[in-house]
């Protein structure tokens, strides 16, 4: 069974974690000690500074490390800052970047069909999933209501929402799973006793990726929770590693 | 594998250990406002608890939050069900002070309660406020613990609320629920310049390196496990805290040693 982390970070924040993880290094040794194999992740560049030098550093990082598989940002096309649309596909194909996180309210730009339409075409064309984190936005419950809006103009998107509360989030997100299909979150604060299993038994195991939310969150929480997790060994597989793994695997540049 | 050591080896192969049960000092009960529980019935927690090792789960009620009289008589009623599994926390309430002195007598004559909870938070009122004065001279005169919910921010539950409190009332067992959330450095130093204070962890451990900070400034011996169960599963506790740069003998005395002590729970 693979472990694939779906969402984890390292970098220097302006404002780091009470344990951070200011180098590729540090996060591949504890990925070593959790025994995570493979993590999709971000340099804190992409989101604290610009895209525009967090992908660049998060490619180069990952091209260090085997268990690395580098994530990047998006900015609206319209503004030609990380090329327009075709060299910025190109650009994914010839760094073998498979996944995208959109980070709308820190680069201050609307997720929407007039802004991001053009690029959301072409990630529904060629199944590459866009990775969004549950307290982007400032609201409450912001966060859902953008990504409602996001599917029902692009329900072909695969969109994961990431670290979404610990405090109880079913009544927010399930009736998203239920009604688009490209549609998951990842475990990283699923802490809920009982979730990963009635999720797998109501929506089914493709609604879960794994994931750490690392290094805010410690890596064994999350982990213990899922290996024990009172379900099937091939919807253990899925989560854990299987879900991820196909669809990047499925993505076409 | 999750971390070195015996213990995250065997939780992750078998998600309990037998020779390290754990006891959970912080949980709830029925259901709530705010979130779905898809296991909270009484028969689906104590399977949990024995997926996990869970010995003893010490609960207050969800609904005693609000009203005392039900939700408190229902921990009763679970505890009287299922004697070899559960304990409750007393829940009082201090925006009903007339109910205060009744409801202490309650306690009185109650069994499987072990001490009381208090909610500053929920209940719009400080730690520090008079109302509490009646359940702080009760527990203080008995010895008897008292779980209260803390957090960072001044002037409500956090430590220095703790640290006004147990100056006056120092021989209470004082389990700050969220270790004082936020607060963790400011927090293990109340716990570890009073005797009967102690660092409850429910939801700290999801904090990467909060844990590190309380074992370096009040120790393990003044850390107790909890989970809020059944908000949160505690395999995802009992994960956080097998990830924390601890030994296996730190980890025990948070899992159950410490509660065993404090509590006088048997663990056969
Ligand atoms: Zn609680």
């Amino acid at each position: 069974m693979e472990l694939f982390d779906c969402n984890c970070w390292y970098g220097v924040p302006r404002r780091p974690p009470l344990a951070g993880a200011e180098t590729a290094e540090v996060l591949v040794e504890e990925m070593a000690r959790a025994g995570i194999d493979t993590a999709l992740v971000r340099n804190a560049a992409i989101f604290e500074q610009s895209p525009v030098t967090g992908n660049r550093l998060t490619s180069d990082d990952c091209a260090k490390y085997e268990a690395l598989e580098p994530s990047w940002g998006i900015l609206p096309p319209q503004t030609d800052e990380l090329g327009d649309l075709d060299e910025f596909i190109a650009a994914m194909r010839r760094e073998n970047v498979r996944s995208l996180w959109a980070y709308p309210e820190k680069h201050r730009y609307l997720l929407s069909a007039t802004t991001m339409g053009g690029l959301f075409e072409e990630m529904v064309c060629r199944g590459v999933p866009l990775f969004l984190r549950r307290n982007e936005m400032p609201g409450k419950f912001d966060t859902y209501e953008l990504a409602e809006r996001v599917l029902l103009d692009f329900p072909g998107l695969r969109l994961i929402i990431v670290a979404h509360g610990s405090w109880g989030e079913d009544r927010l997100f399930r009736p998203l799973m239920e009604r688009f299909p490209n549609f998951a979150v990842d475990t990283s604060r699923y802490e809920l006793d009982g979730g990963i299993e009635e999720i797998c038994n109501t929506c089914g195991p493709t609604r879960l990726l794994f994931g750490t939310n690392f290094p805010e969150t410690p890596m064994g929480g999350p982990l213990l929770t899922l290996l024990q997790a009172n379900i099937s060994d091939d919807d253990r597989a899925l989560i854990a590693g299987g879900n991820l793994r196909g669809m990047l695997e499925e993505v076409r540049l | 594998m999750i971390a070195e050591g015996r213990l995250a080896r065997e939780f992750a192969a078998h998600g309990r250990v037998d020779d390290c049960p754990v006891i959970d000092t912080h949980g709830h009960f029925g259901p709530y406002q705010a979130i779905h529980f898809p296991r909270s019935a009484p028969e689906q927690v104590i399977d949990t608890m024995r997926r996990c090792g869970v010995r003893w789960l010490v609960m207050a009620g969800h609904q005693a939050l609000t009203d005392t009289q039900r939700g408190n008589a229902e921990i009763a009623a679970a505890v009287a069900r299922y004697p070899d599994h559960f304990r409750g926390w007393w829940v009082l309430n201090p925006n009903y002070p007339e109910r205060m002195e009744c409801e202490l007598d309650g306690f009185e004559t109650q069994e499987g309660f072990l001490g009381f909870k208090l909610h500053p938070n929920g209940h719009e009122t400080p730690l520090t406020d008079d109302a509490y004065v009646p359940v702080w001279e009760y527990a203080h005169a008995r010895g008897l613990p008292v779980l209260t919910h803390t957090w960072q921010g001044e002037g409500m539950s956090s430590y220095r609320e703790v640290r006004t409190v147990v100056e006056k009332y120092p021989d209470i067992g004082l389990l700050m629920g969220h270790a004082g959330y936020g607060d963790w450095e400011e927090s293990a130093r109340v716990a570890r310049d009073h005797e009967h204070v102690y660092l409850e962890l429910t939801a700290a451990y999801s904090v990467r390196g909060a844990l590190e900070i309380m074992v370096e400034h009040a120790g393990s011996r003044k850390i107790l496990f909890g989970t809020d169960h059944p908000w949160f599963d505690p395999h995802y506790g009992i994960g956080c805290i097998l990830s924390a740069y601890m030994t296996d003998e730190d980890r025990r005395n948070i899992l159950y040693r410490n509660a065993q002590r404090l509590l006088e729970l048997p663990l056969d």
